[in-house]
């Protein structure tokens, strides 16, 4: 199982000052302002499954550019309808990343609900035709470069290590300021 | 002009790009009127949730959003007006369908027509009831600067008699 950090690597790696990255709350949110990120970053501290959401407001907004969006699995068996929503509205520019450890991470490591969720399926049967699922951080890197030529919406499931020991820093950024930051 | 066509004329004339939609009958017909914008991308949300964040997203590229749900989709809402629009300080304009109040006395949507004004004032959010006696239009691009102005949500609450 591949720990956190070499896929954020692998995807800070890819995205360049014309991408935009929404992430959702958590782990990745708290990270993001300790990398090198040359692309425009909007990271949520709350708001629990709004970052695809957001990110499609975003993309259709902005179809010249190609439009990132971090979620985590807890967040997305919340509200998985957004998969459909996505589907629907056939952003050519939006790539959505699940990260999928079946915790909730963010209030403590709790178990997500015991049910073995097949999300490339799930999001097959939603629309999303260009669903796959990601094992490691280069297949990380390289989906990411494939998808930037196919004009459909993308889901990648990145099969994320949980780790209790893992030293995530705290948010460091206000909401003002990730705000006042965000600029296209 | 009908009335969908006036509210839809607001939006335009406040600048809203997009318009994000969960329908209920009502929210259907102004939906509809919607889609013959020009101006208007209309995008289909599975869930009022959702189209709120949609709305919030067109927002932060440089365009201007709005949401259009019904009252018991606005009920849904509370936690992301609160951690999305509020502590980010996005414009939002949300046009509601007020089911179960006075002129609408249907009785499964009672409940909902009781509780949707406390609960805005209880959420602190600014609002108001379409007047379909005065300009329509004009009340609906207010709805919108003051989105815009106060950087957070404003909650148009529309009625059936609104749209005709």
């Amino acid at each position: 199982m591949t720990p956190r950090r070499a896929y954020l690597d692998a995807l800070v790696a890819h995205l360049g000052p014309g991408d935009v990255l929404v992430s959702g709350l958590g782990a990745n949110a708290r990270w993001l302002p300790h990398l090198p990120v040359r692309a425009p970053v909007f990271a949520l501290c709350d708001a629990m499954g709004a970052a695809i959401p957001l990110a499609l407001g975003v993309a259709l907004t902005r179809p010249g550019r190609r439009v990132v969006a971090l979620e985590g699995d807890g967040a997305l068996l919340m509200s998985p309808n957004v998969l459909a929503t996505v589907a629907a509205a056939r952003p050519a520019n939006l790539t959505c990343v699940l990260w999928a450890n079946g915790r909730y991470e963010s209030s403590g490591g709790q178990p997500l609900p015991d049910a073995p969720v097949d999300w490339v399926a799930l999001a097959r049967a939603a629309g999303i035709a260009h669903a796959e699922r990601i094992g490691d951080a280069p297949g990380l890197g390289a989906a990411l470069a494939r998808l930037r030529t196919v004009r459909t919406p993308a889901l990648l499931v990145l099969d994320v290590l949980f780790d209790p020991a893992e030293e995530i820093p705290p948010y460091s950024e206000r909401p003002e300021e990730i705000r006042a930051r965000f600029r296209l | 002009m009908d009335g969908a066509s006036r509210i839809v004329a607001g939006l335009e004339a406040g600048g809203v790009t997009l318009a994000a939609a969960v329908p209920d009958t009502w929210i259907g017909a102004l939906t509809a009127a919607a889609r013959r914008s020009p101006r208007l991308r209309v995008v289909d949300a599975a869930r009022e949730e959702e189209a709120v964040a949609i709305a919030c997203g067109a927002a932060l590229a440089g365009g201007r959003g709005a949401a259009l749900m019904q009252n018991a989709g606005l009920l849904n809402c509370g936690g992301v007006l609160a951690s999305l629009v509020e502590l980010y300080r996005i414009p939002c304009v949300l046009v509601v369908s007020c089911r179960g109040d006075w002129r609408d006395p249907v009785y499964y949507h009672a409940p909902k027509g009781r509780v949707t004004e406390a609960t805005l004032a209880a959420w602190r959010l600014p609002w108001i009831h379409a007047d379909r006696t005065g300009d329509l239009t004009a009340q609906v691009r207010r709805c919108v600067d003051f989105a815009v102005e106060s950087r957070g949500a404003f909650v148009l609450l529309i009625s059936g008699e609104d749209l005709a």
